[in-house]
């Protein structure tokens, strides 16, 4: 198995969860992209050629039908932290996928999954840091 | 050697891309059709040793290619691609003779594995069988030797030499939980229980899997089965 041929299932297809799906199919992956709303799915690309599964993630049953339990890599990208850790602990601890990532907004949850085994990336905490680098910096004269 | 051509027939062209590439690391020589018709064409033209077809096409559909394919070609495999949930058509196509089938969506690793599975199924079936009740003997014999992987190939057999009975499904159901493939187990007990509904072996195991009641694997009636106790190393 390379970098490109991992079978990856995206909860989400909002503008991350569309983004990552397309450019991972496009490099050659496996990917199953899941959302609760079917018009979410106009946003994926004509080249992208992985599977749609529509449906709530928070149903084990979707988890199951989208092969999430045979996942190399789960990622979780709803705009919900809830729903997102709901996804990423299922993921992680019912199905024992190796490689778990969620999107957290709220930096004070990083830890509950950080116990959990599971990655996350925090957009808030990112883009603050981001920011104090920028105001850190001395004014271009 | 022959090469071992795969034909994929699907409608969908990212199916057709997702079947191409997942292969490409077997090199096995892939060709696609995109609906029945072109398929029979390019089946007429050339020897495939494998065939993933979709059972849902427009025109002429999976079903009717698979018909006409095991009357015209009957040494072609055939694996089944189905939409989830609709395992009855699966069945269906087995009942046809299908080597197969696997459920939308499915990882790369999945279709390689089952490719491969099918390709060399040839070559595994090592001990003299020919009809179902003898497939069924010694898939038993096999699992109380505990050589699981010989016992799954010889239910698989029994399933191709006769599809409309139901022990062998759950056999193969059995052999699957083993290996800790829980849900291709159950997919396989609801076959038996769709083939045969009364059929208790196959409800019994299903409940259990299900979590329903508890108790031990049920392999059947028979001589040489009996309870398959312990775990399968996959």
């Amino acid at each position: 198995m390379t970098a490109s041929d991992r079978f990856i299932v995206i909860v989400g297809c909002g503008r991350l969860g569309a983004y990552l799906a397309n450019r991972l199919s496009r490099d050659g992956n496996g990917v199953v992209v899941i959302d609760a709303e079917e018009q979410a799915f106009a946003a994926l690309s004509p080249e992208y050629s992985g599977f749609r599964v529509e449906g709530d993630a928070t149903e084990l049953a979707v988890l199951r039908e989208a092969k999430a339990d045979k996942a190399d890599v789960v990622v979780a990208a709803t705009r919900d932290d809830n729903v997102n850790l709901m996804v990423a602990q299922v993921a992680k601890v019912e199905f024992g996928v190796a490689r778990v990532l969620a999107r957290v907004f709220e930096p004070r949850r990083e830890a509950v999954c950080r116990k959990l085994g599971v990655e996350t990336i925090c957009p808030t905490a990112m883009s603050a840091e981001l920011f104090l680098k920028a105001i850190a910096r001395e004014p271009a004269p | 050697m022959e090469t071992r051509g795969v034909l994929i027939v699907d409608d969908e062209k990212n199916i057709r891309l997702t079947l191409r590439r997942a292969l490409e690391s077997l090199r096995l020589d892939t060709d696609s059709a995109v609906n029945g018709e072109e398929a029979l064409a390019k089946l007429q033209e050339r020897r495939f040793s494998v065939v993933l077809l979709d059972l849902k096409m427009p025109g002429m559909d999976g079903m009717e290619v698979l018909r006409r394919l095991r009357a015209a070609r009957p040494e072609v495999k055939v694996i089944i691609i189905t939409a989830h949930g609709t395992i009855e058509s699966a069945v269906e196509a087995m009942k046809l003779g299908a080597a197969d089938f696997i459920q939308k969506p499915f990882a790369p690793k999945e279709i390689r594995d089952l490719v491969t599975k099918v390709l060399d199924r040839d070559k595994l079936a090592a001990e003299k069988a020919e009809s179902y009740e003898e497939h069924v003997e010694l898939a038993k014999r096999c699992i109380s030797q505990r050589q699981f992987d010989a016992a799954e190939e010889h239910a698989r057999q029994a399933v191709s030499a006769d599809a409309t009975k139901p022990e062998a499904f759950n056999l193969l159901g059995v052999l699957l939980e083993m290996a800790g493939r829980k849900l291709e187990a159950q997919k396989n007990y609801r076959a038996a229980l769709a083939l045969d509904p009364t059929y208790r072996p196959a409800n019994e195991n299903l409940s259990r899997t299900t979590g329903l009641t508890s108790g031990g694997i049920s392999v059947g009636a028979g001589t040489g089965g009996g309870e398959a106790g312990g775990e399968r190393t996959p």
